[in-house]
């Protein structure tokens, strides 16, 4: 199969992955107990016949057909809908909030990265003391993110950015480290220690262009690490990005944001996931 | 040697919180009005949170609901993902393909958001024990995807081995060969999923405890005790605040200690 073929096919997939998320969104929220509740409902000032009027509205819009086809107009207007409880468009609500997260994201990633390869590096190269070097990296994989979050309040140091960088390190060291371990121990690679290569050009030559298509893969599985973590992160820190209003929505069953933060999100994973499948794929073109 | 380390500290830890439930005078709910936020004494060893209940009967009740829950959600969704696996693996290729395609559509979304989409969406008026048991339900019901592709390439393999071929031949129904040959070669790669599930499952539950979406109130868990480090009056007054969260930590290095030695058995 040629390559175009190949990545249109799964451009196909992750679109209809998405999809699939945005409709499992809907029957999961459309079914949630409380739904149809209305904060209106709980204002004195609506009369029993303004009341009625409201229950008639909410009743329009019960069945998930009509509730799949508002959310498809909505998203084909460019709109996503109105926010059921800040009665603003959500495009508008979301958009302020992805610049914030997407910085976050990218210094969280790439801090996380930087601290994860320089610590597997040098780990990876040792021939003993490896569990010892690599503690730090397991306690902090066994801290949940909340609670690094909330350590980090309390001690007043770092911030969300550090939070995110530790937990990205703390798992990508592993993988990073038992990738570059074997990469280590590769006849090419005992030969050019043999032959009097330096560490630096081993590296640059050899090591880096044998694991980059791993690596792919492990920067889509970071994203996806980054994108879980942002919820309780954004939420403990007050950070106003995507994730806290996840969260809001969540919290008060927004139907329209949460279609919108799930497509959103699906569409993140998909595109990383498509990032850690262009290696091979131009590999073998 | 390492993971005999592991299973004793862990052994131990099990031990000591079910004495200390079990020899404690108040339960983990009882509220000591005269004492509240106070530090450590005779009568609360541990100190007391801010509605004056005993801390150690906590952390012990909160060590074994979690290790309890995320033990039962770590077998119910292996049994699923195992399910799902070898259903796929003995499907035609296009039943396969989207068994496997329903395992992407739970992966497209990330873990905790969906976990917490989903854990957020039940019974807002349900009792602590029932909010336990669908926190712990849900854990098991959206992490079994990873699982099952890791399952279904194993029993995908097995099921081209060479001896299975042969008990094909021999006239063994698939049922049986499931049963007799697939199975006890899967346990191989059933018993790491399995490990790696449990601290996975606990930290998520630490995690949607911290973010309000756990376990209810009163009844104590990882995330209602994480939770404690935000009153900041409460931490000027005892070190003791930080006992939950070097316990767990202490939980999860064990526990990640065997799911290392299974991820290296596999």
């Amino acid at each position: 199969m040629s390559w175009p073929v190949t990545i249109a096919m799964r451009a196909g997939r992750t679109l209809l992955l998405i999809l699939c998320a945005a409709a499992g969104t809907i029957l999961l929220v459309r079914f949630a107990p409380g739904f149809f509740s209305d904060p209106r409902e709980m204002d004195a000032k609506y009369a029993q016949a303004a009341q009625e009027e409201i229950d008639a509205e909410n009743g329009q819009h019960r069945s998930v057909n009509q509730i799949a086809m508002q959310e498809a107009k909505d998203f084909l207007g460019g709109g996503f809908g109105t926010s059921r409880q800040y009665r603003v468009p959500v495009a508008e609500l979301i958009g302020a909030r992805i610049p914030l997260s997407a910085l976050l994201l990218a210094r969280g990633i790439l801090g996380g990265w930087l601290l994860a390869i320089c610590a597997a590096l040098p780990v990876s190269s040792l021939r003993r003391g490896g569990l010892f070097w690599g503690l730090p990296f397991t306690i902090l994989l066994a801290i949940p993110t909340a609670a690094m979050a909330t350590a980090c309040i309390l001690s007043e140091t770092g911030g969300p950015v550090l939070v995110l960088a530790l937990l990205i390190a703390a798992r990508d060291f592993k993988f990073l480290r038992s990738m570059l371990e074997g990469a280590w121990r590769s006849p090419h690679l005992l030969q050019g220690r043999a032959q009097g290569l330096r560490p630096r050009a081993l590296v640059r030559l050899h090591i880096l262009p044998n694991v980059l298509p791993q690596l792919c893969a492990l920067t889509t599985l970071s994203i996806v690490t980054a994108l879980g973590a942002l919820v309780p992160i954004e939420v403990i820190f007050t950070v106003p990005g995507v994730g806290q209003l996840a969260w809001s929505a969540v919290m008060n069953r927004d139907l329209p944001v949460l279609v919108a933060v799930s497509l959103l999100m699906a569409c993140v994973v998909g595109c990383a996931g498509m990032l850690s499948m262009r290696a091979p794929t131009l590999e073998a073109a | 040697m390492k993971r005999r380390i592991a299973l004793v500290a862990l052994l131990l830890l099990i031990a000591g919180a079910a004495l200390a439930l079990r020899w404690s005078p108040v339960d983990y709910a009882a509220q000591d009005r005269d004492a509240t936020m106070a530090p450590s004494s005779a009568q609360h060893w541990t100190g007391t949170d801010e509605l004056g209940r005993d801390r150690t009967v906590r952390v012990a009740a909160a060590l074994l609901i979690g290790l309890a829950g995320a033990t039962a959600a770590a077998a119910l969704t292996t049994a699923i993902a195992g399910c799902f696996g070898v259903a796929a693996a003995f499907s035609p290729a296009w039943a396969a393909a989207v068994l496997m395609f329903l395992s992407d559509v739970f992966l497209s979304l990330p873990w905790l958001f969906l976990l917490m989409m989903a854990r957020s969406l039940l019974p807002l008026t349900a009792s602590p024990l029932e909010t336990a048991v669908a926190t712990f339900v849900v854990l098991a019901a959206l992490g079994w995807p990873a699982c099952a592709r890791v399952l279904y390439r194993g029993a995908l393999s097995l099921r081209t081995a060479e001896w299975m071929i042969q008990g094909h031949a021999c006239g063994l129904r698939t049922r049986q060969l499931v049963r007799m040959h697939l199975l006890p070669h899967l346990r191989s790669l059933l018993l790491p999923q399995f490990l790696v599930c449990v601290p996975a499952f606990i930290v998520a539950e630490a995690n949607l405890g911290a973010l309000g979406l756990g376990v209810g109130e009163p009844l104590p868990s990882w995330g209602s005790m994480l939770l404690e480090l935000d009153n900041s009056a409460l931490l000027a007054r005892s070190h003791w605040v930080y006992l939950p969260i070097a316990l767990l930590v202490i939980v999860l290095l064990t526990l990640e200690s065997f799911s290392a030695e299974g991820e290296t058995h596999a």
